[in-house]
C-alpha cells in the first residue's frame, strides 16, 4: 500500500462529549492510517466493544435497516479505533490511537505508534433531525438542465439561431483549449486510498450524529456495569406513564383503522380526478397543428401560466410521495433534502401568489369600472392619440427636416386611416371592458400571476396595430435600403455575384446606368421620409417589448423566487450547504503577529508527533448561487437584445428575432421535471405510500444505565432485548 | 505606511500540511494598530455624517411633518414595542439634529440637489463599507485532502471572504504560467482542475512576483505529492525534514 508515509488522518467531531473517563474510541477505518471517529464509549473494555461490534449488539433497536449505514458510509463494519484517557501502561494494538481528552482539552491530543505526523480534522456534526448536512458540491436548487432537450424539440441545424451558434462555437474552442491543456500534464498520478475517500467521508460526517446516538443508546448492553434497581417513586411514575401511553395508543388505533382510510380514499380519488382534468387541459395547451408550429402556450402568457400551474399540480403528489418515503429511512440520508426545499418553495410561492392574488383581485373587482375607465383612457392616449399626433407631426416638417411632402402625406394618411379604424374597434370594445376587467379580477383568485399574464396578453392584443405598423414600415424600409445598395453597386459599375457571394465588376450599358442612377437618386431622396416613419414605429414597438419584459420578470419572480431557500439561509445556513472549507488552526504561528519566535510549548509528558489541527466547516450557499438562474436569464436577454447585431437589424430594418422562448423560460421550467408523470404512474405512486405506522409506545430508555425496564422497549420492531436483573 | 508589498508567510505545523498566506498587511505593531483604529473611526464618522445629512434632508422634505407626528405619538403611547430600537434611533437622530452639527448638515443638505446628495451619500457609504485597505490571499495545502484557495477582502466584519476547495482527486496539475498584463509579464500559479473549462488562479488579486510564486509552487508540490518519490527513503530523510520544519517559517519580501 502506498500509505506508509506515516501521515495519519483522524476526523474528530468537536461536539463529542468531553469527559475524563476512560473510553473506547469507535468509528470507521477508511484505510490503515485514515480513521473517522464516531463515538467514545465510556467505561467499557475494548475487547467487549470489539465483539459487540462484530455481533451487532451496538446496533440493536435501530429504527431502520443497519445495512443502509454500511452502504452509504462505504465500509463493511465499524471498528475500535483506539482508547481514550488510558494510562500508558496498558498495552494496545499498534494501529490504535491513544487519545487524551477532557473538559479542558479543546482539541484532543492524539498519538499513534505507527504515525509520524498527524492531521486532526475537527468538524461539527450536522444535525440530521434539522436536515442539516454538508456536501462537496453546492446544493442544487433547480432541477438540473437535463430537460432542455426534452421539453422542446431538439434544435435542427438550420433552425439554430445566431447567438446559439456563437455560444456553441465558443464552447468548442474552449473545449479544444482544455484538451490541449490536458495533453500538457505528463504525469498521471494514481490517487491514493486516502484521496479517494473524501466522498465517503462526507457521508460519514453526515451520519456521525445519528450513529453516535444509536451507539450510546446501546452502550448499556456491553459487559457488566454497576447497576441498581428502580426506586418506588420511579416505579410509580413508570406505571403511570405506561397507563397513559396505553390509552393514547388505543385512541390512535381507532383513528387509523376507521377514520383515516376513508379520508385517504376520498382524497386520493379527488386527486386523481384533478389529475385527469389537468391532463386534458395540458394536452390542449400543448397541441400543435404541425410539429414546427407554435402551440398555444408558446403564444400566450396566460396559457403558459396555466400550464406551469398544472404541471406543478401534477408534480406535487410525486414530490410528496418521495418526501414521505424519506420517513422510512434514516434521517441522515441527504439525497432528498433538495427535493424538500423545492417542494416547499413551490408550495410557499403558490400560497403567496394566491394571497397576493386575493388582495389584488378584490381590489380589481371592487373598482372594476374605475380600472376599466383608466385602462381605456390609457389606451386611447398612448396607442391612438399619441400615435396620431406623432404621425401628423411627421407629416409636417419634423424638427426642421424637409421630408418629401407627397410621400409623407401618403404614408401618414395610410397609417392614420388604419388607426382610425382601430380606434373605432376599440370604441366598440369599451362597453365590454368592465366585464373583461371583472373577469381578470376574478381570475386573480387563482394567484396574482394570472392577472399579470392576462394583462400581458391584453397588451399584446390591444397593441396589435402598432406591431403591424412596425412590420409594414420595416418591410418598406428594408426593401428600399436593399434597392439602394444594389443601385449603388450599379452606380459604381459593380454588381453582387450571388453565386460566389462577392462583388464583381460588370459592364453596364449606358441606358442601364442612366436609369439606375436616376432611380438611385430618387430613392435616396425618398429615404429619410421612410426612415422617420420606420423609427417612430420601431420605438413604439421597443417600448411595448420592454413593458412585456417587465410583466415577464414579475411573473418569473412570482413563480420561481427562491423564497424558501432565502428563509433557510437566514434561519439555518447549514441546511443549504455550498461546499466545504478547511481552516488551519495553529495559534502559535499567526502571521499577523510580529515575527518574534514563539516560545516552545510547555513541556508535555511525551513528545507528540507533529500535528496539524484543521477545522472542516461547511460553507453556506452564497446568494449568487441562489439567484444563478436569474443571472443566467438576465445574461441571455442582455446578450440577445443589447448586442450590436440587434442594433444592426434595427438600423437595416430587418426583423429583430424575438428571443427563443425556450431560453427565456428555462427559469420557469427549472423547477419542473422534463417529463410529467403519467396518470397511472401517479396512481401507483399515491397507492404505494405505506399505511400510517401504528403508533408505538414511546421507546423507553432506562434513566439509569441498565435500569430495569418493565416491558420490552421495542414495541414495533420485534428485536430482542435483554433485561438485566 | 498602512500596507506593504505582498509578503509571504508560511505556516507548516506538520510536513504534510502547509498554509501560504500572501498579505499586504504589515506585522501589527503599535503605530499600525493606532492607524488602523483611526481609519476605522474615520469610516464610522463618515457613515454617521451621511446618516445625519440624509436625516436633515428628510426633515426639509414635504413628507416630514406627517410622519414625525405619528412617530412621536407612537413613542409616547407604546414604549414596549418591537420597533423600540428603531424609535430610539430616530429619537437619537432628532436629538442630534438640534445640535450644531445638525444645523451644519441641514445647511449642507439644503445646498445640494437631491440627486447629487443621493449619489454622494451612496458613494460615501460604499467607500466606508466596501473599500479595503489590505488584501490577504492564502493557499492551504493538505496532503490527502486537497488544495484550498481563499481570498479575504478584509471588509469590516470579515464579509466577502471566499474560499474554494479542490479535492486532490480533481487536481490535474499545479503549474506556473506567464501572461501579459498591460505592458508587463506576470507569472502566476495555476491549478488545473479535472473536468472544468477554467483553470483556478492562485492569488488572483495580488499576483505576486516570480520568486514568491516559485517558492509557493515548490512548497505545494512538496506538500501534496512528495510521498511517492520518498516511499523507500522515508526514514533516511525524516530528520532533515524535521529540521526544515523548525526553520520552515520563511518570509519572502518583494524586492
Amino acid at each position: 500500500m502506498p500509505e506508509h508515509d506515516g501521515l495519519m488522518r483522524i476526523f474528530w467531531p468537536t461536539d463529542l462529549a468531553r469527559s475524563d473517563l476512560r473510553g473506547v474510541v469507535v468509528g470507521w477505518r477508511n484505510s490503515a492510517l485514515d480513521v473517522f471517529v464516531v463515538a467514545i464509549l465510556e467505561e467499557v473494555e475494548p475487547r467487549n466493544v470489539e465483539s459487540a461490534l462484530k455481533i451487532g449488539t451496538l446496533f440493536r433497536n435501530a429504527p431502520h435497516p443497519v445495512s443502509r449505514i454500511y452502504e452509504l458510509c462505504g465500509q463493511s463494519s465499524m471498528h475500535v479505533l483506539g482508547v481514550s484517557n488510558t494510562p500508558e501502561s496498558v498495552e494496545v494494538d499498534p494501529s490504535w490511537v491513544r487519545v487524551l481528552t477532557g473538559p479542558d482539552h479543546r482539541v484532543p491530543s492524539v498519538t499513534c505508534s505507527r504515525a509520524s505526523s498527524i492531521q486532526i480534522v475537527l468538524f461539527e456534526r450536522p444535525l440530521p433531525g434539522r436536515m442539516q448536512y454538508i456536501s462537496l458540491n453546492p446544493i442544487a436548487l433547480a432541477l438540473g438542465d437535463k430537460h432542455d432537450g426534452f421539453r422542446n424539440d431538439p434544435p435542427e441545424p438550420g433552425e439554430e439561431n445566431e447567438d446559439e451558434k456563437e455560444e456553441r462555437l465558443k464552447k468548442e474552442k474552449k473545449q479544444q483549449l482544455v484538451e490541449k491543456l490536458r495533453q500538457h500534464s505528463v504525469i498521471r498520478r494514481v490517487p491514493s486510498a486516502k484521496e479517494k475517500a473524501l466522498a465517503k467521508i462526507v457521508n460519514q460526517i453526515n451520519w456521525a450524529w445519528e450513529l453516535e446516538k444509536l451507539l450510546q443508546k446501546n452502550v448499556s448492553r456491553i459487559g457488566t456495569r454497576p447497576k441498581r434497581s428502580l426506586s418506588v417513586s420511579e416505579r410509580v411514575v413508570e406505571s403511570a406513564t405506561t397507563a397513559r401511553d396505553m390509552v393514547l395508543v388505543w385512541i390512535w388505533d381507532m383513528l387509523t383503522v376507521y377514520v383515516l382510510p376513508v379520508i385517504r380514499t376520498i382524497f386520493v380519488l379527488g386527486l386523481m380526478s384533478h389529475r385527469i382534468a389537468a391532463e386534458v387541459l395540458l394536452l390542449m395547451l400543448e397541441w400543435r397543428a404541425r410539429p414546427r408550429y407554435a402551440a398555444l402556450k408558446d403564444i400566450s402568457a396566460t396559457a403558459q401560466q396555466v400550464e406551469i400551474r398544472l404541471q406543478q399540480f401534477c408534480y406535487w403528489p410525486m414530490q410528496y410521495v418521495t418526501l414521505r418515503l424519506r420517513k422510512n429511512d434514516w434521517e441522515s440520508v441527504t439525497t432528498s433534502h433538495p427535493d424538500y426545499i423545492r417542494f416547499y418553495n413551490s408550495l410557499w410561492l403558490v400560497a403567496n401568489d394566491v394571497i397576493i392574488g386575493i388582495a389584488l383581485g378584490s381590489y380589481i373587482i371592487d373598482n372594476a369600472a374605475w380600472v376599466a375607465e383608466e385602462i381605456s383612457q390609457l389606451l386611447s392616449t398612448y396607442t391612438v392619440d399619441a400615435l396620431q399626433s406623432s404621425i401628423s407631426w411627421l407629416m409636417g416638417w419634423p424638427a426642421g427636416l424637409k421630408l418629401n411632402n407627397e410621400l409623407a402625406a401618403f404614408l401618414g394618411d395610410l397609417f392614420l386611416w388604419v388607426i382610425d379604424y382601430w380606434s373605432s374597434c376599440i370604441g366598440a370594445l369599451t362597453p365590454a371592458l368592465p366585464h373583461i376587467i371583472w373577469f381578470i379580477g376574478f381570475s386573480s383568485f387563482a394567484g396574482a400571476s394570472m392577472p399579470i399574464a392576462l394583462f400581458s396578453d391584453l397588451l399584446s392584443i390591444l397593441t396589435i396595430h402598432i406591431y403591424s405598423f412596425y412590420l409594414a414600415s420595416a418591410r418598406i424600409y428594408h426593401w428600399q435600403l436593399n434597392i439602394l445598395i444594389s443601385l449603388f453597386h450599379l452606380f459604381r459599375g459593380k454588381k453582387h455575384n450571388v453565386l460566389r457571394n462577392r462583388i464583381d465588376s460588370c459592364d453596364y450599358d449606358l441606358d442601364q446606368l442612366l436609369v439606375g442612377t436616376i432611380l438611385f437618386t430618387l430613392l435616396f431622396f425618398l429615404l429619410p421620409t421612410v426612415v422617420v416613419f420606420y423609427l417612430n414605429f420601431a420605438f413604439a414597438r421597443m417600448a411595448i417589448i420592454s413593458l412585456k419584459a417587465v410583466f415577464d420578470t414579475l411573473l418569473s419572480c412570482l413563480n420561481h423566487f427562491p423564497l424558501f431557500a432565502l428563509m433557510l439561509r437566514v434561519k439555518d445556513p447549514r441546511r443549504l450547504p455550498g461546499g466545504i472549507r478547511f481552516e488551519l488552526r495553529d495559534t502559535r504561528q499567526d502571521f499577523r503577529l510580529a515575527p518574534v519566535n514563539a516560545a516552545p510549548d510547555p513541556p508535555t509528558p511525551k513528545q507528540l508527533p507533529s500535528t496539524s489541527v484543521i477545522y472542516l466547516k461547511s460553507i453556506p450557499l452564497d446568494f449568487k448561487a441562489m439567484f444563478h438562474q436569474y443571472f443566467q436569464m438576465g445574461h441571455r436577454i442582455r446578450k440577445h437584445y443589447l448586442s450590436p447585431r440587434v442594433l444592426l437589424c434595427l438600423l437595416t430594418g430587418k426583423f429583430v428575432p424575438p428571443l427563443n422562448r425556450k431560453n427565456l423560460y428555462s427559469l420557469q421550467y427549472s423547477m419542473l421535471p422534463a417529463r410529467r408523470a403519467g396518470i397511472l404512474e401517479m396512481w401507483d405512486a399515491v397507492n404505494s405510500l405505506p399505511p400510517p405506522r401504528r403508533r408505538a409506545a414511546p421507546i423507553y430508555v432506562p434513566v439509569l444505565a441498565n435500569g430495569k425496564s418493565r416491558y420490552p422497549n421495542n414495541y414495533g420492531n420485534g428485536g430482542r432485548s435483554r433485561i438485566y436483573g | 505606511m498602512l500596507t506593504t508589498p505582498p509578503t509571504l508567510y508560511t505556516r507548516r505545523p506538520s510536513p504534510t500540511t502547509a498554509e501560504f498566506t500572501l498579505t499586504t498587511c504589515p506585522p501589527l505593531t503599535l503605530p499600525l494598530r493606532v492607524a488602523l483604529s483611526l481609519l476605522f473611526l474615520g469610516r464610522l464618522v463618515l457613515v454617521l455624517g451621511v446618516v445625519m445629512v440624509c436625516y436633515a434632508r428628510w426633515t426639509i422634505s414635504p413628507f416630514y411633518n406627517s410622519s414625525s407626528t405619528t412617530s412621536t405619538t407612537a413613542s409616547t403611547t407604546t414604549d414596549t414595542d418591537t420597533s423600540d430600537a428603531v424609535l430610539g434611533l430616530l429619537w437619537l437622530l432628532s436629538k442630534a439634529h438640534h445640535t450644531y452639527l445638525g444645523h451644519l448638515s441641514t445647511r449642507i443638505a439644503a445646498a445640494i440637489p437631491l440627486w447629487l446628495l443621493g449619489l454622494l451619500s451612496a458613494g460615501a457609504l460604499y467607500a466606508a463599507v466596501f473599500l479595503r485597505v489590505h488584501t490577504t490571499e492564502s493557499l492551504l495545502v493538505l496532503r490527502g485532502l486537497g488544495i484550498q484557495t481563499a481570498t479575504n477582502n478584509s471588509l469590516l466584519f470579515g464579509f466577502g471572504s471566499t474560499t474554494r476547495f479542490i479535492p486532490t482527486e480533481k487536481i490535474r496539475d499545479v503549474l506556473i504560467n506567464e501572461a501579459f498584463r498591460g505592458f508587463e509579464v506576470r507569472y502566476y500559479l495555476v491549478v488545473v482542475v479535472d473536468g472544468e473549462s477554467d483553470v483556478v488562479v492562485v492569488f488572483p488579486r495580488l499576483l505576486p512576483r516570480k520568486d514568491i510564486v516559485e517558492s509557493v509552487w515548490r512548497g505545494v508540490r512538496g506538500c501534496l505529492y512528495d510521498s511517492q518519490g520518498r516511499v523507500e527513503h522515508y526514514h533516511h530523510h525524516s530528520p532533515r525534514q524535521q529540521q526544515s520544519d523548525n526553520s520552515g517559517r520563511t518570509v519572502y519580501d518583494k524586492g
